[in-house]
């Protein structure tokens, strides 16, 4: 029952072909695409310098390289997953299915989607080049302080912390623009009778990770800069010799840093409903409640900041108002578990590779939920604080619900996309080596932490041995599983099966009444919603 | 679930690995012991805390995992169509959860929660004693305030267990030259502060973790109940050897506490005494070798080289190879004296002048000038430094 | 669903109004941005 209407004849396609396609390419779907795929590759290129981190940790000694050069894997590989490879795959999602799914012709800023887009890669390379002008003899090599930038160790680096915070503004401001852009669209360009309590959960999810980052990035913004001033000009924001304190950038840094796991998950717990509701052939349940507790979320993340560093010393009120407030994000986070399970729950279920991913998600997320929940303890957080029980808890955050989530949304929309079923064979392996792989990585970690071993260390008492040894494992199983991942996208890319317009049964949404995969312009003629 | 975990890791175990370090097997699934009252309350909150998300997670993906089992296509369940609770019951049981979560929040957990971060924060009643903590790349200096002893901590473990030269020793990384010597059964009160980054001062047996922050004083206490010795580490990433700075605290009698404090007076009095007198070259060359293996080797390396692009060479180093006093008698600015002495701001150097004696800073600094293919051929006393300082 | 042309007069009224939001949003940002740098410690 398609009801697109293309006119392939009628319009004039203008945009050049080749390299220059990309380049000035204004379409929603082409800048989707590219953000996609910069985002694959960028999750490859963190993934590698984990994973020499994680071979130089699976014996107790230094064995590959020194602790300089350790250190700032570490931190480039966090601000390459969190920066270059999970938020440009979230806004891959929203350029590619937020039009297709309110029916909107295209985003609202279609320029500005482009600039947002090419930002992305000499951010990338801001990042990482300091690095090879090691080799050169140029600087002391990447930035050395791990993803948070922590002042004074910050002011004290090298040649790496400049260029990561020129790397953070140009990628601040790619989020910025395309946040606005997403939040324009789909104020402006809801197909006629789309309400906003009719609006589909993924545009709700992205629409509240838009007003995060808006609100959060330019502290982050604010806070890098005051570290470039203290470095290079002469200033004493972080430096308590010229009436400075070094703790006020942790409170910088956390206030956006904390919004920003939440920025990093809302566009997949956006996408969860969907996902569930097919798969179980039935309506998603609470939506009106998921929506509330998006942006109970939304608001609570921006109030919780200081639980990041309980151990600085804080005042017993201050320390007593971050924990419950910190508590309390269990509220609505259960909601979110309670829908998802009532969306399954007396349904049809059937388990392709996006549901398996799904229920995965949801399962290994829960376990991120339920520690999170003890972090928040201020006593017992004194343990965990700074120890590979972090490690552990943020990767089950982030790995299992964040990059899983964007692999179900992957798998969910790949056919969409290009027309071809990807191999379902190919997808269940993935799934399950990723899930066997992830625990047997990040599982012992807990234990480290419990133990007593310190997160960025680049080796450890011998007591850490055994469990080192196995999560290096699970890390090199888990880095080479996510090959399968990129073979499948490629094979499903190049052809295959024909996919279906409807692709999934009984998927409800715009997004399926296009064909697959969709014309280069839809929904000229915009759909009417009643 | 924890039995799974447990097997599941013990098969991983055996069967993907043959290291020999696991014949060891030493391996343990909780926090150490405690052995102050404020570790002994966490681990019980963590083991409280634990139980209870452990039974959340069981009863969630339980009902998930039945509906995964019962609704499924294959064995024909037909969808039902509801999106939302009707009625009182479906209401009932939809707030059900939500209202045993807020009770799990702020009852369950939050008052034993409150409790114990008042205990923790309580640092400043009752206290027997003060220890002063000052984190520094990348070593730990401890203060009796009270009988005025100082000293500086740094890890043992020769480098060539780092480097896998030599086999590891038993404590490896987590041994020092100089251990903290407290009495068992007191309060002490751990004020704590850094002369660089920000340091976290940690033993995990303490149930204590705290940053040192530079330009500020932080506190914290504890209350070692049991005679022994406990290690930790630095847990803030404070740089390159961030690794390698471990605490290591020896808890004994109080009798025995106080022996080593007046050996440790005693000792301090004879170094400052020792400052006086004028010293021979090669007694300076030798002591400043010892110095120079403790303090300075980690970044400016044992050939005096440095790191290319990190840390400056010594050897053949301008500063190293010139005057550092004018000709009567002033420290010139910049100079290789006034750099050990003052270190360099934003930087890893540090003013040495906080934690070296006089003795010890004229006999690396000799050392420097006189090593490394350096032939500046001059001494500097410890008298000099002294009139410095 | 019945198809309703997409009046051209219709599609530049909303992409004007998101224009409009889109700045407004971009000074929000900028001056969020610029009170940052006058904290003072
Ligand atoms: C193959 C998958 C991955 C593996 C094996 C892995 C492993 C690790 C390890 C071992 C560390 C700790 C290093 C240390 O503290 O000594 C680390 C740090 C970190 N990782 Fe991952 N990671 C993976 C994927 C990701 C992803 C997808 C994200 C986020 C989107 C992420 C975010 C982080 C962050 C934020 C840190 C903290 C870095 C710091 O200390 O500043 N990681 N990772
Ligand atoms: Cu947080
Ligand atoms: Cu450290």
């Amino acid at each position: 029952m398609s009801v697109a209407t293309t006119h392939p004849g009628e319009h004039h396609e203008h945009h050049p072909s080749g390299i220059l396609r990309w380049l000035t390419t204004t379409n929603h779907k082409d800048i989707g695409t590219m953000y996609l795929t910069f985002a694959l590759i960028m999750f490859f290129v963190g993934g590698i310098m984990i994973l020499a981190v994680r071979a130089e940790l699976f014996q107790p000694g230094l064995q590959l390289m020194q602790p300089e050069f350790f250190n700032q894997l570490i931190g480039v590989h966090a601000l390459v997953m969190i920066f270059a490879a999970l938020m440009p795959a979230a806004t891959g999602f929203a350029n590619w299915m937020l039009p297709l799914m309110i029916g909107a012709p295209d985003m609202a800023l279609p320029r500005l989607n482009n600039w947002g887009f090419w930002l992305l890669p000499p951010a990338a390379i801001l990042l990482t080049l300091p690095f090879t002008l090691a080799l050169f003899g140029i600087g002391d090599g990447a930035i050395a302080t791990g993803w948070t930038f922590y002042a004074p160790l910050s002011v004290q680096g090298g040649i790496g912390v400049d260029f990561a915070i020129f790397a953070v503004h140009i990628l601040g401001v790619s989020s910025i623009m395309g946040s606005i852009n997403i939040i324009v669209t789909i104020f402006n360009l809801r197909a006629p009778g789309m309400t906003m309590m009719k609006l589909p959960l993924f545009a709700w999810g992205w629409l509240i990770t838009a007003f995060l980052l808006i609100a959060t990035i330019p502290v982050l913004a604010g806070a890098v800069t005051m570290l470039l001033t203290d470095r290079h000009f002469g200033t004493h924001f972080f430096n308590a010799a010229g009436g400075g304190d070094p703790i006020l950038f942790q409170h910088l840094f956390w206030f956006f840093g904390h919004p920003e796991v939440y920025i990093l998950l809302l566009p997949v717990w956006g996408l969860m409903p969907h996902v569930l509701s097919t798969f179980s052939r039935k309506p998603t349940y609470g939506y009106t409640a998921q929506v509330y507790s998006f942006i109970a979320i939304g608001v609570l993340s921006v109030i919780v900041w200081a639980h990041h560093f309980f151990t600085v010393g804080m005042p017993v009120p201050a320390l007593i108002y971050f924990m419950f407030s910190t508590m309390s994000i269990s509220l609505p986070l259960a909601v979110l578990f309670f829908c998802w399970i009532a969306t399954m729950w007396r349904g049809a279920m059937s388990f392709e590779t996006p549901m398996l991913f799904a229920l995965g998600f949801i399962v290994l997320f829960g376990m991120a939920g339920l520690t999170g929940l003890v972090l928040a303890d201020v006593a017992a957080d004194a343990q965990y604080h700074h120890s590979y029980f972090v490690v552990a808890h943020f990767h089950y955050a982030l790995f299992a619900g964040g990059i899983m989530g964007v692999m179900t949304g992957v798998y969910y929309w790949l056919p969409k996309w290009t027309g071809h079923m990807y191999s379902e064979t190919l997808g269940k392996w993935h799934f399950w080596l990723t899930v066997v792989s992830f625990n047997l990585t990040f599982m012992p970690q807990f234990f480290l932490g419990l133990a007593g071993m310190p997160r960025r260390i680049p080796d450890y008492a011998l007591q850490f041995a055994e469990f080192n040894a196995i999560s290096t494992v699970g890390a090199f199983i888990l880095g080479f599983s996510q090959l399968l991942f990129a073979y499948n996208i490629w094979r499903c890319v190049k052809g295959g099966e024909k996919a279906k317009d409807q692709v999934w049964e009984s998927a409800e949404g715009l997004e399926w009444q296009l064909p697959s995969p969709p014309p280069y312009h839809s929904w000229e003629t915009q759909p009417e919603i009643k | 679930m924890k039995t799974f975990v447990r097997q599941f890791l013990r098969q991983s175990l055996w069967t993907l690995l043959a290291l020999p370090a696991l014949a060891r097997a030493d391996y343990s699934w909780n926090f150490p012991e405690p052995v102050t009252p404020i570790a002994r309350d966490t681990l019980k909150i963590h083991n409280e805390f634990m139980l209870i998300i452990t039974a959340l997670f069981v009863v969630v993906f339980a009902i998930m995992i039945y509906s995964m089992v019962k609704h499924r296509k294959s064995t024909g369940h037909q969808p039902a169509k509801f999106t939302g609770p009707k009625g009182g019951l479906q209401w009932f049981w939809a707030l059900l959860p939500f209202a045993i979560l807020l009770f799990i929040d702020f009852v369950l957990m939050g008052i034993p929660a409150v409790h114990a971060i008042i205990e923790m924060e309580d640092t400043k009643t009752k206290a027997d004693m003060v220890l002063k903590v000052t984190g520094m790349q990348w070593k730990w200096q401890y203060e009796y305030p009270e009988s005025g002893v100082k000293f500086v901590s740094t890890m043992s473990t020769p480098r060539e267990q780092i480097s896998n030269a030599a086999a590891k020793g038993e404590n490896y990384l987590l041994e020092v030259d100089n251990p903290v010597v407290l009495p068992v059964g007191k309060k002490v009160r751990v004020l704590l502060t850094s002369t660089d980054v920000i340091h976290t001062w940690w033993v995990p047996q303490f149930g204590v973790k705290r940053d040192a922050i530079p330009g500020f004083l932080r506190e914290t206490w504890v209350q070692i109940e049991k005679p022994g010795t406990y290690r930790g580490q630095c847990a803030e990433l404070c740089g390159k050897d961030h690794g390698f700075m471990p605490v290591v605290v020896h808890a004994v009698p109080e009798p025995e506490y106080l022996a080593w404090l007046d050996k440790k007076k005693a000792e301090a009095a004879a170094a400052a005494g020792s400052g006086d007198r004028t010293w021979s070259k090669d007694e300076l060359m030798a002591k400043g070798k010892e110095v120079y293996d403790k303090q300075c080797v980690s970044c400016h390396q044992a050939n005096g080289q440095g790191i290319p692009n990190a840390f400056p060479a010594l050897a053949g180093s301008p500063l190293c190879n010139s005057e550092w006093q004018t000709k009567d008698g002033k420290l010139i600015k910049d100079s290789h004296v006034d750099r050990v002495l003052h270190g360099k701001a934003n930087t890893a150097m540090q003013a040495f002048k906080n934690t070296l004696s006089d003795v010890e800073l004229a006999a690396v600094i000799t050392f420097e000038r006189n090593n490394f293919g350096n032939t500046m051929g001059d001494m500097v006393q410890p008298a000099q430094i002294k009139a410095l300082r | 669903m019945a198809d309703s042309p997409f009046a051209p007069e219709e599609l530049a009224r909303r992409r004007a109004s998101a224009r409009r939001l889109a700045w407004l949003l971009g000074a929000a940002v900028l001056a969020l941005y610029l009170i940052g740098l006058f904290i003072k410690r």
